[in-house]
C-alpha cells in the first residue's frame, strides 16, 4: 500500500553513494559519541584509550544524481551547523577534519536482513527530499570508531570485539599500518543473500520413536515424543484424512507449515505445559503425597475466579493479552508483563527492546485496544564487577546490563511511554541467562462510542483480517520454541531481532483512532509464533480463519509459506475488520503512514486454513490446535536444602556502621540512579510519585502513582516484588516476599487496598527430570511450593492475578558447562489511589519528625543481603531462618496506615526490604539531607532471640518504617492501635545515624559516607 | 471572548500532544491535535488556527539528527502555510522535541523574513545520553517573547540526549542576547533573581552543557518560541519534583503560566 516502502535485492543494480557524518572541532563543542565510547571502555573493558572519534556512514541504494546527493548531505545526513558531512569520499581523507591519521580506524554495520532502524529513517527522510525516488531504494548505516593516543599493545581485535557484537553486526578493521598508508576500514552494502522459495513440504510422521524425536531437534520444534506421537495420530484419523484430501493437501501427513505451527502453538512459550502438567508431588518433610492437575489451575486462576465473585472491577482475567479491571466509571486499565530472557543474552540491546515493544503491543491487543501509558522493568544480572571464570560465547554481565539498560531506554523512550518503575538484581546464576522483565500498563475506554465494551473483542464470522504495521522477514524464525529450550552455543542467530520503535509508535496512534472510530472488532499482536499464533488464537472465538500468505508484505521476496506463517518480525498487530469498515481502516492506515494489508477473512468452518495463492499450506482444526496437546505428567520431591549457617562478626558501634556501609554499596541495595535518569519517566505528564524522591531528587521511591488523567486527582498505583534469595533456602517463603513486597511499596505511598491486582512472572530453571537436569524433582517441587504461597498469600490480601507468563528454560549449557538461574518470580502490583494529592513519599521530611517501624521484627537473616555479604566477603553460610509470612496480621496493619495516610497523618513511609531495618533509615535519611536516632530496644518481636544484628539487617516481612510530624504523632500511634507500631526516635539535623540497643549505642555512620558508598558502586556513567 | 484554537501537531513519533494539548486546554484553549499529514494533504489547515504547538517526542527516533526528519517534512512540505503562519503574528511553541525540529528548520532562532535558515543546532548533551531530570529555569525579563512574560523562574523537567544549544557562529549568540532572544537558561536555584550567567554552569544545574546555559529562545518578534525543558509536565502541583516535601496549595502547577500567555496573548488579538 505503501509505494515508497523498499522491496530489498530488486535494486542489486543501483549504484551506493556513501556519505560520511562527523561532528565539527567547534571550541565547546565535544565529540560526545567518541567520549562516550572512552568511558563504556573504560568502565566495562578496563581499557584506557585517548582519543576517540566517531564518524556515522550512510550507504544509499538509489538512483540519484550527483546533484541531488550532494544536496542529501546536508539538507538530510549532516548538521549543516555543527558537523561535516563528506559524499562518496573518506573524511579521514580530509585533513581539515582530520588533521592527523588515527591509530586504528574500526567500522562496524549491521549484517544482511538485521533491523537498520537508522537506515529507515534516513530513507525516509531521503524519500520527503526526492519524492521521485523508487521502491529500490535502500539505505544501510555504519559507524566508524576512530583512535588517538592508544597505549602501547592495544589489540585491535579486542577493541574492535568491545564494539560490535558479531552475531548482527559486520566488522572491518584497519590497524597502525593501514592506517599510517590510508587504507580505512570499508564496509560493502548489507545486501540480503536471496531467499529461496520452497513449496510446502511434506513430513512423513511414519517414523521410528527416534526418527521422531530427530524430527523435532532437527527442526528446533521443542516438542516430546509424546507431543509428536500426538500429531502422528491426528493425521491417522480417517476423518481427518478424508478432509485433507478434499483440500488438495497430503492426506496422511503434516505439511511442513502445520508441524511448524502445532510446534509453536504447543511450545512451552505459548501454551505453558508445565503450568498445566498434572504433577505428584512428595514433601519429605512432612510426608505429604498429592496429585496437583494444573498448577495455573489450582494456585493462581482458582484465587481469582474466587475473589471475582467478590468484586465488580475485575473485567477481564488471564485470557486476553493483559488482565483488564475497571478504575472507574469511565476507564479501566490493564497491565501486563513479560521476559525476553534469551535474545537478551545473545544481543542484550536488540533483545531488550524487541522485550519492551513487544508488551507494549499486548496492551494494544487488549480487548479492543488499550493505550500503553507506563513501563516498568525488571533486571537480574550477573554483578557488574564479576571476575571469575565466564564460559566462552556469553557476554561479561557489564555488557549485558549496559545493554539491555540501553535497549529498554530506546524502546521505552522513543515510544513515549515512561518507565515508571522498577528493580535491578544482581547474582552470579545470572551470568548464563539474564532475566529481562518488562512490563507495561494501560488504558482504555470503558465503552466504545457505538456501545461495545472495549475489554470484549467482537470478532464475526466473514470479518477481513488485517496484518498492521511492520512487514515479515527471516528475523525472528522460531523465537518461541527457542525460547522453550536452553540455551547452548548453536543457537541461532535469527532468532535475535532489534525492535524498532517509531514504526510501532506509528501504528499504536494509528490504532488507537480506529478503535475511537469503531473500526476494530478484534486485535492480537504478533508476538511468538508469528500469524500462526495470532490468527490461530483469534480463530477460536470464531471457530476459524482462512488466510493467503501470497499477500503478505515481505522484508524480502523467495521466503517460504512456513517462514511467512511463523517469522516473529516485530512490530504487527493482527486486526478484524468489518467487510464495511475496511476502506476508512485502510485510509487511516495511509494517514499514518502505516502499511496494512487484508490477508484472509474469519470464517466458522471449525478450521484454521492456510494457502498459499491457490495452493493450500494447512489445513488444521481449531480443537485440535488448541486443545491437543497431550498433558504433561512430571514428578517432585521436596527435602529442605542445608545451607551452612551465617557467622556474624563482633564489632562496636562503629564497625556496625562499616557492616552498614558495605551493605549500602551492594549492587543489590545501591542507588541505580545512574541508569534510571536516563529513562523518560515523566513523559504524558502524569507521574507523581516517581523513581526518585528527597531534597536532592536522589532517594528512591517505593511504589510508582501516576495520574493519568490531565487535571485529574484519582491515580494509580504500580509496584514490582522480587526476592529471588529466598529460593535457596524455600520457594514459598521466596513467593510470599515477592507479593508482599509488592504490596509493601504500593501501601507505602497510599494505595487503596480495596482494589488491588497482580500480575506473577515466573522464571525458573528447567524443572523436568532428566539427564540433563538430574535435580528436577527439587526444582518442581521449588516451583510447587511458590505457587502454593501465592495462593496462600493473594487470597490472604484479596489480591486477583489478573495476568501472567512463566518462563521455564532459563538454563545454558555452553561447552559443557550449566548455569541455571535460582528460582525467580516477579510479581508486579496495579492498584487505585484514591487522591493523588494525599500520595506519600519515601524521604524523611524535618529534623525533629518521629519515627515508627511498623509490623514485627523477627530473627530471619537466613538468605539476607547481609549473609551473602558476609558469604561473599568468605565468612560462613547464608542458613538460617528466611523470614516468613503472615498476611492476615499484615493486612490489618496496612489497612490501618493507608487510613492514617488518607488522613495525612504520615510524613513519609518506607518499605523495609534488601538489609532490613538499617538500609531503610539510611535510605530515608538520604532523602531529606539529615541524620537519626534510633533505638530498637523497642522494637515489637515474638521471638526471644532477636539480636542487633536482626534487629538492623534481618528482612521480616511486612514492615514499613514511617515518620510522622510532632504534632501528629498521638493521632497516628491512636490510629495504629492494635497493630505493632514502634516508635524508634527521631529524624536529626546533621549527619549522623545513630543506633541504641538496651541502652548502648550498637551502630553510628556518617549519612554521607553511606549515602558515597551506595552512589558510587553502580554510579558508572550510563 | 472566544477559545483561541491551538493546532497540536503530531504523528511520526511526536508522543507529548496529549499533555500539552491538556495544558492549553487548562488554560482556557481549545486545543486540537492535527497529524502532519492532514496539514499536507488539505484536511486541515494552519490558517483557522490561532496558535501552534509542535509537542516533544522522538519525531523518527531521532534518528539523523532529532527533529531533523520531522522539520523538513515542514521546511519542505508545510514551507508556505508555516511562513504564513508566522508572518500572520500567530504564536507558535516547540517543546523539548518540537524546539529541536524548530532549530533545525530554521524557525528559530529564525529572522523577521523567516527564510527557514537554519542557524543554530541542538547538540548531544555532554553526558553523552539522554536524561530525565529536573531543573530551574530564568527568563530574561527585557525579552519581547509573548510566552515568558512576567515569569521570573520556573521549575520543569528536562527530558532529553540532544539538547545542548550551539552555533558555529559566536557572534550571533551577542546578537541574540541583544534583541532578548536568549529567553530562557537554565539558573542555579540557590543564586538571587535574577542570576543567569553566561558561563556554563556545572552539571548538572545545566544538565546537557548548553551555550550560555540557554534552555529556550524566541525569534526577533518574540511569537516563535521554543524550548528543551517540558513546561506541560508541571500543569498540575501533585507533578512536582518535591511536592510532597512542600506545603502545597493544590492546583495548577508552575508551567501553566507560559500557556496562560499564549492564549491570552491569541485571545486578544481575536
Amino acid at each position: 500500500m505503501d509505494g515508497r516502502q523498499p522491496i530489498p535485492n530488486m535494486s542489486g543494480s543501483l549504484a551506493v553513494h556513501s556519505i560520511e557524518v562527523t561532528t565539527r572541532d567547534l571550541e565547546g563543542l565535544p565529540d560526545a559519541r567518541g567520549d562516550s565510547v572512552r568511558s563504556m571502555l573504560a568502565a566495562d573493558h578496563d581499557m584506557t584509550v585517548g582519543t576517540v572519534r566517531v564518524s556515522l556512514g550512510y550507504l544509499v541504494k538509489a538512483e540519484m544524481s550527483q546533484e541531488e546527493v550532494a544536496r542529501a548531505v546536508y539538507d538530510l545526513f549532516a548538521d549543516p551547523v555543527i558537523e561535516h558531512g563528506s559524499k562518496d569520499g573518506r573524511l579521514l581523507d580530509s585533513p581539515e577534519v582530520f588533521p592527523t591519521p588515527p591509530m586504528v580506524a574500526i567500522q562496524v554495520g549491521f549484517k544482511p536482513g538485521v533491523t537498520d532502524n537508522a537506515g529507515q529513517a534516513g530513507l525516509d527522510g531521503l524519500t520527503t527530499l526526492f519524492p521521485h525516488l523508487g521502491g529500490q531504494t535502500q539505505v544501510a548505516t555504519t559507524q566508524t570508531y576512530m583512535f588517538w593516543d592508544l597505549p602501547e599493545g592495544t589489540e585491535p581485535a579486542i577493541l574492535a570485539s568491545a564494539l560490535h557484537n558479531p552475531m548482527i553486526e559486520r566488522c572491518a578493521i584497519a590497524g597502525e599500518d593501514d592506517c599510517a598508508a590510508a587504507r580505512w576500514p570499508s564496509l560493502g552494502f548489507p545486501d540480503r543473500p536471496p531467499a529461496v522459495f520452497a513449496k510446502p513440504a511434506v513430513v512423513d510422521l511414519e517414523v521410528s520413536d527416534e526418527a521422531l524425536e530427530e524430527i523435532s531437534e532437527t527442526g528446533l520444534l521443542a516438542l516430546n515424543l509424546n507431543e509428536m506421537h500426538a500429531i502422528q495420530a491426528h493425521y491417522r484419523d480417517p476423518g481427518v484424512r478424508g478432509a485433507r484430501e478434499d483440500l488438495g493437501l497430503p492426506a496422511a501427513a503434516p505439511t511442513d507449515a502445520e508441524l511448524e505451527c502445532l510446534a509453536q502453538t504447543w511450545s512451552e512459550h505459548c501454551s505453558h505445559k508445565i503450568f498445566a502438567a498434572r504433577i505428584n508431588h512428595k514433601d519429605n518433610e512432612t510426608g505429604e503425597s498429592s496429585t496437583i492437575d494444573s498448577l495455573f489451575k489450582t494456585h493462581i486462576m482458582s484465587p481469582t475466579l474466587d475473589i471475582q465473585k467478590q468484586v465488580d472491577w475485575l473485567l477481564s482475567v488471564f485470557h486476553d493479552n493483559s488482565g483488564v479491571i475497571a478504575w472507574n466509571d469511565d476507564w479501566s486499565l490493564c497491565m501486563k508483563a513479560e521476559t525476553h530472557n534469551s535474545p537478551s543474552a545473545l544481543d542484550p540491546f536488540g533483545g531488550a527492546i524487541t522485550g519492551i515493544v513487544g508488551v507494549n503491543r499486548d496492551i494494544l491487543g487488549t480487548g479492543l485496544g488499550a493505550r500503553p501509558i507506563a513501563n516498568t522493568d525488571v533486571f537480574c544480572f550477573g554483578p557488574p564487577d564479576y571476575s571469575g571464570d565466564l564460559p566462552a560465547g556469553l557476554f561479561h554481565p557489564s555488557r549485558v546490563f549496559r545493554g539491555v539498560h540501553a535497549g529498554v531506554r530506546a524502546g521505552g523512550n522513543e515510544s513515549g511511554i515512561p518507565t515508571v518503575n522498577g528493580a535491578m538484581v544482581f547474582d552470579e546464576r545470572y551470568i548464563g541467562k539474564p532475566l529481562v522483565y518488562c512490563g507495561t500498563v494501560g488504558i482504555m475506554p470503558r465503552h466504545l462510542a457505538d456501545g461495545r465494551e472495549s475489554h470484549d473483542k467482537t470478532p464475526e464470522p466473514g470479518d477481513v483480517i488485517y496484518m498492521v504495521g511492520g512487514r515479515v522477514g527471516s528475523d525472528g524464525i522460531h523465537g518461541a520454541t527457542f525460547s522453550s529450550l536452553e540455551l547452548t552455543e548453536e543457537s541461532p542467530s535469527s532468532a535475535v531481532q532489534i525492535g524498532d520503535p517509531i514504526t510501532q509508535k506509528k501504528m499504536i496512534d494509528m490504532i488507537i483512532e480506529a478503535r475511537d472510530e469503531g473500526l476494530i472488532q478484534v486485535i492480537t499482536d504478533n508476538g511468538a509464533g508469528g500469524l500462526s499464533s495470532s490468527v490461530g488464537e483469534m480463530a477460536e472465538l470464531t471457530e476459524g480463519a482462512d488466510i493467503d500468505l501470497s499477500v503478505v508484505p515481505l522484508k524480502q521476496p523467495g521466503l517460504s509459506p512456513w517462514e511467512i506463517l511463523v517469522s516473529e518480525s516485530q512490530e504487527r498487530m493482527t486486526v478484524g475488520v468489518r467487510p464495511g469498515d475496511c476502506e476508512a481502516f485502510e485510509d487511516l492506515a495511509e494517514l499514518h503512514e502505516v502499511e496494512a494489508t487484508a490477508i484472509g477473512s474469519f470464517t466458522d468452518s471449525g478450521a484454521f486454513v492456510v494457502r498459499f495463492d491457490d495452493t493450500p499450506v494447512a489445513h488444521l482444526p481449531i480443537s485440535f490446535l488448541h486443545d491437543g496437546c497431550p498433558q504433561l505428567q512430571l514428578e517432585s520431591e521436596w527435602t529442605p536444602p542445608e545451607n551452612e549457617p551465617l557467622s556474624t562478626p563482633k564489632t562496636d558501634a562503629g564497625g556496625m556502621g562499616d557492616v552498614l556501609r558495605r551493605l549500602m554499596a551492594r549492587p543489590n541495595v545501591a542507588s541505580k540512579e545512574a541508569w534510571v535518569r536516563s529513562y523518560d519517566h515523566e513523559v504524558i505528564a502524569q507521574s507523581v510519585i516517581k523513581p526518585f524522591c528527597g531534597v536532592g531528587h536522589d532517594a528512591p521511591g517505593d511504589a510508582a502513582v501516576i495520574a493519568p488523567l490531565h487535571g485529574g486527582t484519582q491515580g494509580a498505583v504500580i509496584s514490582n516484588g522480587i526476592a529471588p534469595r529466598y529460593s535457596d533456602i524455600d520457594a514459598y517463603s521466596m513467593a510470599a516476599a515477592c507479593v508482599d513486597e509488592a504490596l509493601r511499596n504500593a501501601v507505602c505511598v497510599g494505595v487503596d487496598l480495596d482494589m488491588i491486582a497482580g500480575l506473577d512472572n515466573f522464571c525458573w530453571p528447567d524443572s523436568v527430570e532428566s539427564e540433563k537436569t538430574p535435580d528436577g524433582r527439587y526444582k518442581l517441587a521449588q516451583l510447587v511450593r511458590a505457587n502454593r504461597a501465592i495462593d496462600d498469600v493473594c487470597r490472604a490480601y484479596r489480591l486477583p492475578c489478573i495476568s501472567g507468563k512463566d518462563s521455564m528454560k532459563n538454563d545454558v549449557t555452553m561447552h559443557g558447562e550449566k548455569i541455571s538461574v535460582p528460582p525467580t518470580i516477579l510479581f508486579s502490583l496495579i492498584g487505585n489511589h484514591k487522591d493523588v494529592r494525599m500520595a506519600v513519599s519515601s524521604d524523611f521530611k524535618h529534623p525533629g519528625d518521629h519515627i515508627y517501624l511498623l509490623g514485627e521484627t523477627h530473627q530471619e537473616l537466613g538468605a539476607s543481603e547481609l549473609a551473602y555479604m558476609f558469604r561473599d566477603e568468605c565468612s560462613g553460610g547464608i542458613g538460617g531462618e528466611v523470614p516468613r509470612i503472615n498476611p492476615q496480621r499484615n493486612l490489618t496493619m496496612y489497612r490501618a496506615l493507608t487510613s492514617a495516610m488518607s488522613q495525612g497523618l504520615v510524613s513519609s513511609a518506607h518499605d523495609c526490604s534488601d538489609g532490613g531495618l538499617a538500609v531503610a533509615v539510611a535510605e530515608c535519611c538520604f532523602g531529606s539531607g539529615t541524620g537519626a536516632s534510633v533505638d530498637i530496644s523497642t522494637l515489637e518481636s515474638d521471638c526471644s532471640h532477636l539480636d542487633e544484628w536482626g534487629a538492623l539487617f534481618g528482612e521480616s516481612m511486612g514492615r514499613i518504617l514511617v515518620s510522622v510530624a510532632p504534632e501528629h504523632s498521638d493521632s497516628f500511634f491512636a490510629a495504629m492501635e492494635g497493630n505493632a507500631c514502634s516508635r524508634l526516635g527521631s529524624v536529626e539535623d546533621g549527619d549522623t545515624i545513630k543506633v541504641n540497643y538496651s541502652g548502648k549505642e550498637v551502630l553510628r555512620a556518617s549519612m554521607r559516607e553511606l549515602k558515597q558508598a551506595w552512589k558510587g558502586s553502580l554510579g558508572g556513567d550510563a | 471572548m472566544s477559545n483561541p484554537k491551538v493546532a497540536v501537531i503530531s504523528g511520526f513519533g511526536i508522543n507529548c500532544e496529549l499533555e500539552t494539548m491538556a495544558a492549553f486546554e487548562m488554560a482556557g484553549a481549545s486545543a486540537h491535535r492535527i497529524h502532519v499529514n492532514r496539514l499536507v494533504n488539505g484536511d486541515s489547515n494552519l490558517e483557522d488556527y490561532q496558535i501552534m504547538a509542535v509537542p516533544g517526542g522522538f519525531s523518527f527516533g531521532d534518528h539523523l539528527g532529532s527533529g531533523r526528519l520531522m522539520g523538513n517534512r515542514l521546511r519542505f512540505g508545510l514551507r508556505e502555510q508555516v511562513r504564513e503562519f508566522v508572518k500572520a503574528g500567530k504564536p507558535v511553541i516547540g517543546i523539548c522535541n518540537g524546539f529541536q525540529v524548530l532549530v533545525k528548520m530554521g524557525l528559530l532562532p529564525g529572522d523577521s523574513e523567516v527564510s527557514l535558515t537554519q542557524t543554530a543546532s541542538l547538540a548531544l548533551n555532554d553526558s553523552g545520553h539522554y536524561e530525565n531530570r529536573w531543573a530551574v529555569l530564568e527568563f530574561d525579563p527585557d525579552s519581547p517573547c509573548i510566552w515568558t512574560k512576567g515569569i521570573n523562574r520556573m521549575r520543569v523537567p528536562v527530558r532529553h540526549g540532544e539538547g545542548k544549544f550551539v552555533t558555529d557562529d559566536p557572534t550571533l549568540l551577542d546578537q541574540w542576547a541583544e534583541s532578548g532572544q536568549l529567553a530562557a537558561r537554565y539558573v542555579d536555584p540557590s543564586t538571587e533573581y535574577p542570576g543567569v550567567s553566561d558561563e556554563v554552569l556545572p552539571y548538572p544545574v545545566s544538565p546537557n552543557q548548553s551555550w550560555r546555559n540557554i534552555a529556550g529562545v524566541c525569534d526577533p518578534s518574540g511569537l516563535v518560541f521554543g524550548l528543551m525543558p517540558h513546561p506541560e509536565a508541571n500543569h498540575s502541583t501533585w507533578l512536582g519534583a518535591t511536592w510532597t516535601r512542600e506545603d502545597t496549595e493544590h492546583g495548577e502547577g508552575e508551567g501553566m503560566a507560559i500557556f496562560h500567555n499564549a492564549v491570552e496573548y491569541a485571545a486578544s488579538r481575536m
